[in-house]
């Protein structure tokens, strides 16, 4: 036989799971658990047992109360729950997301951030030196006397002092090795200066990454390696990579460096990107004497440099028309490369 | 340089195609730029002679021809051109012809006479530029034969020659290349000449700009145009035919790559000295145009007067017309250095010095001139004199090079056979003359680039091919420069701009004069190429405006652009690297969907952003030229640059524009090291507001500093939240919100002390600062 309280309690269950709505469910509550409600009376009874029945009545008692308590709590989150989803289906998901500002660093720098990240892990560290140089560091320094054919004055912006804006950044090699001794690994990022019209593959301020490697038994093959991986890391690993003979007054042999990528717009055919070639010993012989001392020594030290231009690359890999985009800085073109 | 295949194929056997060519050359650092076709094949143009010839009815400026094509019918030919005779010989292109410039030959009717063809001038058909009348073919020419049988066509190869390889600098030459290449045999080289020499008639007094120079007379030519294989050769190649003593000469530069030069022997004044020109000396050269010399150049003179400026350009009152009947033929050697100086300082390059300069080959210089003359001999029909007048030695030989086998696989990097370098080395023409450890070999004439074991290791590299040589991974472990700290902070600068929305820009270092406010004083070029680049900038944000301006026209509504870059402070141009803003227009984004909030870009914006590069900044009142307000800008104690509003009339941007530049350098020296972790905080704060009004003229900082001192030590943050002025508030008064934040990082705090120490504050912002505290 149930106790009343036992048919209270599932009538009260009956009650809630067919409340249609939170009002209806409320009612239910005040109804078995309000002041005056009948679970509520069962407390008051409890007063008027025999002593023996209180500890089992009132056990019983607080089983019911727990028990439609929770009934009426699980199924008021079913009702909040159901408006919830309700609401949530009607939003509109395809709505933009929250306007953000976020810019974006231009094309050149990021074309630089990739390069120099290759050479870094490679084992090269950074170098510096100035746009405006002297002649002996633009020129003489690097094996192109005056009355050389090399020595291309009338591509060379002159200060009114006689100074110029150097004509490549091949003068870092210069001042790097001037700085310390070998062994060398650095890589020189930075602008260079030729007077050239601008149209859409000249500029007269271009920019580049130079690069320095001393050490004992550099040859060929170790700038070879060097310059293969940097074009495989840059442009895929199916890049084809090759090195023509060519001449540079301050690298013998001295080698351009063209790579070929079906990747690449226009990359069915070679394109030249990069001057290389194994450092002249008369370059060494400069330093040396400006050092004053034979820490270059040619019998004993050699190394490779190499100068890559970094507009050229750029609108390789950015596919990127014109030169003269970079510098005109238009905002369409920035947010292209965010 | 211009090559001619069929030129190349007299001396040496080519490779099957032009391309081939191309990339055998190329391969070996002798880059060949293009491949073009000329003298494509015509058909239907025949050898014909011109057999009768009358005025045209109804035209006074043509004529009618009769003609005979060889097939044993005439035909009748109008023709424009008057330069012909009958009995000549001449290209006739018949109905069906099409011709390279892509004109198609029919029958028709000209002016009411019929023409079954065209006579056709040279550059009709392709062959040079002469376009003034028939081309008038030589008298041997089969009348019938196709034209293409006097004319084969032929493949022009643009190749670009590096100053290093002056001997590549004629056909002779490229073609010794490409028999080295390949291994094969010249099929002729020119003889050595064996002339009796006289060491009359010329004498040198500048030997070391002109160490040899050489004289030969040839009496009565018969100067005139020249024949036209001579012409189409040169023109092909494009140099302009002038008469064929001029183009002898150029042909045999073009052949063996050593210039000569003609003079009308008549209009020489006694013999020829070779000399230094005299300060101011004028010169007419044979473009026309008056030179002042200087003492530095060296000029070829007669007992009176320059004649020539030595390897460079001859003069006009001694070069050959048509008039001259007798010629004198010079061929020397000059001084590479003195003829690129002059040819450098009068800005006249020419053909000559071009080579002179690159070094030409000391044994070919009677060759060449041997050879010219046989030409003017064959061509003019004139008279050689029996001698030659010279003065003074050509250059000794170039000297004798050592190399050690070792050394070469030590640069190239990998084991080439001893054998092969031979191999290699005696296909340039080099001689071994000493097989001990240290090999000794001879240089030949023609390769002065060759000066130590270096230069003989890439001549391997080059034979050998640079691409068999296998790349090796030369990486080590490097550690990092002061250059890798700035870059590293440089970028962390420019990452901070970018999250935050804006731009960056990289504008020209070098500006136009005058560019803005901001670049006074600039470091000009002493050789500007163009207007827009004459200067070094001073400062970025002359560049920045102009990257507005570009943006404004191109429909921008809202422009924020940061730049980081070297500058150049006059007057020496001393180089520093500046960071630059510009913010101009509304914030970026708004209004939108989410937030109808419309505001301009501000000062507040500008220094949000550079706050967000630099912690700690202090901004303070400052002037600046161009600026309507303008700030210092400080970090600690250290000016490092300077904000604000530039004035209207400085951009023609609408509205206001907000820049700022600062030196980088500044603030990367004092850039951050590792951040120092700081206990999380382990007690609540409790947070109160202040609400106040206060005077328009009470400054934040002075409200700052007034609930900041003295210290009260359990206020750990201040922010403002809210500030409003106008509306209900009236005239001359400002609400401003506090959020004070109290702490004590031991324990927690009571809500009575709290009371207790924001009383104190709020009593201190009544009494010093007169503020109107609201609840």
């Amino acid at each position: 036989m149930t106790h009343p309280l036992e048919q209270l309690r599932d009538e009260a269950l009956r009650e809630i799971g067919s409340a249609p709505d939170e009002q209806a469910l409320e009612s239910v509550r005040v109804k078995y658990l309000g002041k005056s409600g009948s679970v509520s009376a069962w407390g008051e009874q409890m007063k008027t047992l025999a002593k023996e029945e209180k500890p089992v009545i009132g056990k019983l008692l607080n089983d019911v109360r727990n028990a439609v308590t929770a009934a009426i709590e699980a199924r008021a989150q079913q009702f909040r729950s159901q408006k919830e989803s309700g609401a949530l289906a009607k939003i509109d998901i395809s709505l933009p997301g929250t306007p953000r500002d976020i810019g974006a660093l231009h094309p050149l720098t990021q074309m630089w951030e990739r390069s120099i990240e290759i050479f870094r892990r490679m084992g090269f560290a950074l170098a510096d030196g100035p746009d405006v140089e002297d002649e002996w560091h633009c020129f003489d320094a690097l094996n192109t006397p005056p009355e050389h054919p090399a020595r291309n004055e009338q591509d060379t912006f002159y200060l009114p002092d006689g100074r110029l804006l150097r004509t490549h950044t091949s003068t870092v090699q210069i001042r790097t090795m001037r700085g310390a001794p070998p062994p060398i690994r650095v890589i020189a990022p930075g602008a260079a200066y030729r007077r050239d019209e601008l149209d859409a593959t000249h500029s007269p301020q271009f920019h580049q990454i130079e690069g320095l490697y001393v050490d004992e038994n550099v040859s060929v093959a170790d700038l070879k390696g060097t310059l293969e991986f940097f074009m495989r890391e840059l442009f895929g690993a199916d890049t084809g990579v090759e090195f023509r003979p060519h001449f540079f007054p301050f690298t013998e042999p001295s080698l351009e460096v063209y790579v070929k990528s079906k990747a690449l717009k226009g990359g069915e055919r070679w394109i030249e990107v990069a001057g290389s070639g194994v450092v002249h010993p008369a370059v060494f012989e400069q330093v040396n004497k400006a050092r004053g001392d034979k820490a270059y020594d040619p019998e004993k030290w050699s190394g490779f440099a190499f100068g890559l231009g970094m507009d050229r690359l750029a609108m390789i890999l950015f596919d990127i028309p014109d030169i003269r985009l970079f510098a005109q800085n238009d905002l369409r073109f920035l947010r292209q490369f965010a | 340089m211009k090559f001619l295949v069929n030129w190349l194929r007299e001396f040496v056997d080519l490779p099957r195609t032009p391309e081939e060519i191309a990339d055998l050359l190329t391969r070996a650092g002798v880059e060949t730029k293009n491949i073009e076709t000329c003298r494509a094949k015509i058909e239907k143009v025949l050898v014909s002679q011109i057999t009768a010839s009358s005025r045209h009815p109804n035209a006074d400026r043509l004529t009618v021809c009769e003609v005979d094509d060889g097939s044993g019918t005439k035909r009748q030919i109008v023709c424009g051109a008057t330069n012909y005779k009958v009995g000549d010989k001449v290209p006739l292109a018949l109905s069906g012809a099409k011709l390279p410039n892509g004109t198609e030959i029919r029958k028709s009717k000209l002016r009411g006479v019929d023409s079954e063809g065209m006579l056709c001038s040279p550059i009709e058909l392709g062959l040079g530029e002469d376009a003034s009348g028939l081309l008038i073919l030589s008298p041997e020419a089969k009348v019938g034969a196709p034209i293409t049988d006097l004319f084969p066509s032929d493949t022009i190869l643009d190749v670009e020659i590096t100053p290093n390889r002056g001997d590549l600098l004629s056909h002779f030459g490229l073609a010794r290349e490409i028999a080295a290449l390949t291994g094969k045999k010249l099929k002729s080289t020119p003889r050595e000449a064996k002339i009796p020499v006289k060491k009359t008639g010329v004498t040198i007094t500048a030997t070391p700009e002109c160490p040899f120079f050489s004289a030969r007379r040839i009496d009565k030519v018969k100067v005139g145009p020249s024949p036209q294989w001579l012409r189409a050769e040169i023109e092909s190649v494009g140099i302009r035919s002038i008469n064929n003593i001029v183009d002898i000469s150029n042909f045999v530069m073009l052949e063996l790559g050593q210039p000569t030069h003609a003079f009308d022997a008549d209009k020489l004044r006694g013999d020829i000295n070779v000399r230094l020109a005299r300060d101011g000396e004028k010169f007419l050269a044979l473009d026309g145009k008056t030179y002042s010399l200087k003492p530095d150049n060296c000029v070829v003179a007669d007992q009176e007067r320059a004649v020539g400026i030595g390897g460079v350009m001859g003069g006009e009152e001694t070069g050959v017309t048509e008039s001259t009947r007798n010629v004198l033929l010079e061929a020397a050697y000059f001084l590479p250095a003195s003829v690129r100086r002059t040819a450098r300082e009068l800005d006249l390059p020419s053909d000559a010095s071009y080579r002179f300069e690159r070094g030409v080959d000391p044994e070919m210089v009677l060759r060449a001139s041997a050879r010219a003359t046989e030409l003017i001999q064959e061509i003019t029909g004139g008279t050689v004199a029996r001698e030659i007048h010279v003065a003074g030695e050509l250059p000794s030989n170039p000297s004798d090079v050592s190399l050690i086998y070792e050394k070469c696989d030590r640069v190239v990097g990998i084991a080439i056979k001893p054998k092969t370098i031979d191999e290699i080395l005696t296909h340039f023409g080099l001689k071994k003359i000493s097989a001990a450890k240290i090999t000794k070999w001879k240089i030949p004439s023609y390769r002065r680039d060759l000066q130590r074991d270096v230069d003989l290791i890439e001549e391997v590299v080059r034979a050998y091919g640079a691409n068999k040589i296998p790349g090796r991974d030369r990486s080590r472990f490097t550690p990092s420069t002061a250059a890798d700290r700035e870059y590293d902070l440089e970028t962390h600068m420019r990452e901070r701009l970018v999250a935050r929305g804006l731009f960056e820009a990289r504008t020209s270092k070098l500006i136009s004069r005058n560019a803005s406010a901001f670049s006074k004083g600039a470091v000009e070029l002493r050789n500007p190429l163009s207007e827009d680049h004459v200067a070094l900038r001073p400062s970025l944000i002359a560049g920045l405006l102009g990257v507005l301006e570009g943006n404004i026209r191109a429909g921008a509504e809202s422009v924020s652009i940061f730049e980081i870059g070297r500058a150049f402070i006059p007057p020496s141009g001393k180089e520093e690297r500046h960071l630059a803003l510009l913010l101009w227009g509304n914030v970026a984004g708004a209004p939108n969907w989410r937030s109808q909030a419309k505001r301009s870009l501000d000062l507040f914006d500008l220094k949000g952003a550079l706050e967000c590069v630099v912690p700690n900044l202090s901004f303070r009142r400052g002037k600046f030229p161009g600026l309507a307000l303008a700030v210092e800008v400080c970090s600690g104690d250290q000016l490092v640059g300077f904000g604000g509003q530039l004035l209207a009339d400085k951009s023609s941007a609408p509205g206001s524009v907000l820049v700022a530049e600062l030196h980088a350098d500044l603030l990367l020296a004092t850039g951050e090291s590792a951040k120092k972790f700081r206990e999380l905080d382990r007690y609540p704060a409790i947070r109160r507001d202040i609400a106040m009004l206060v005077p328009d003229e009470i400054s934040q900082e002075k409200i700052l500093r007034t609930i900041g001192e003295p210290r009260e030590p359990l206020l750990e943050s201040i922010e403002l939240f809210d500030l409003f002025s106008g509306g209900e508030i009236g005239t001359g008064r400002k609400s401003l919100a506090y959020r004070l934040t109290y702490r004590d990082r031991s324990r927690t705090l009571t809500s009575e002390e709290v009371n207790a120490a924001h009383a104190k504050i709020r009593e201190r912002l009544r009494r010093d600062l007169g503020a109107e505290l609201r609840e």
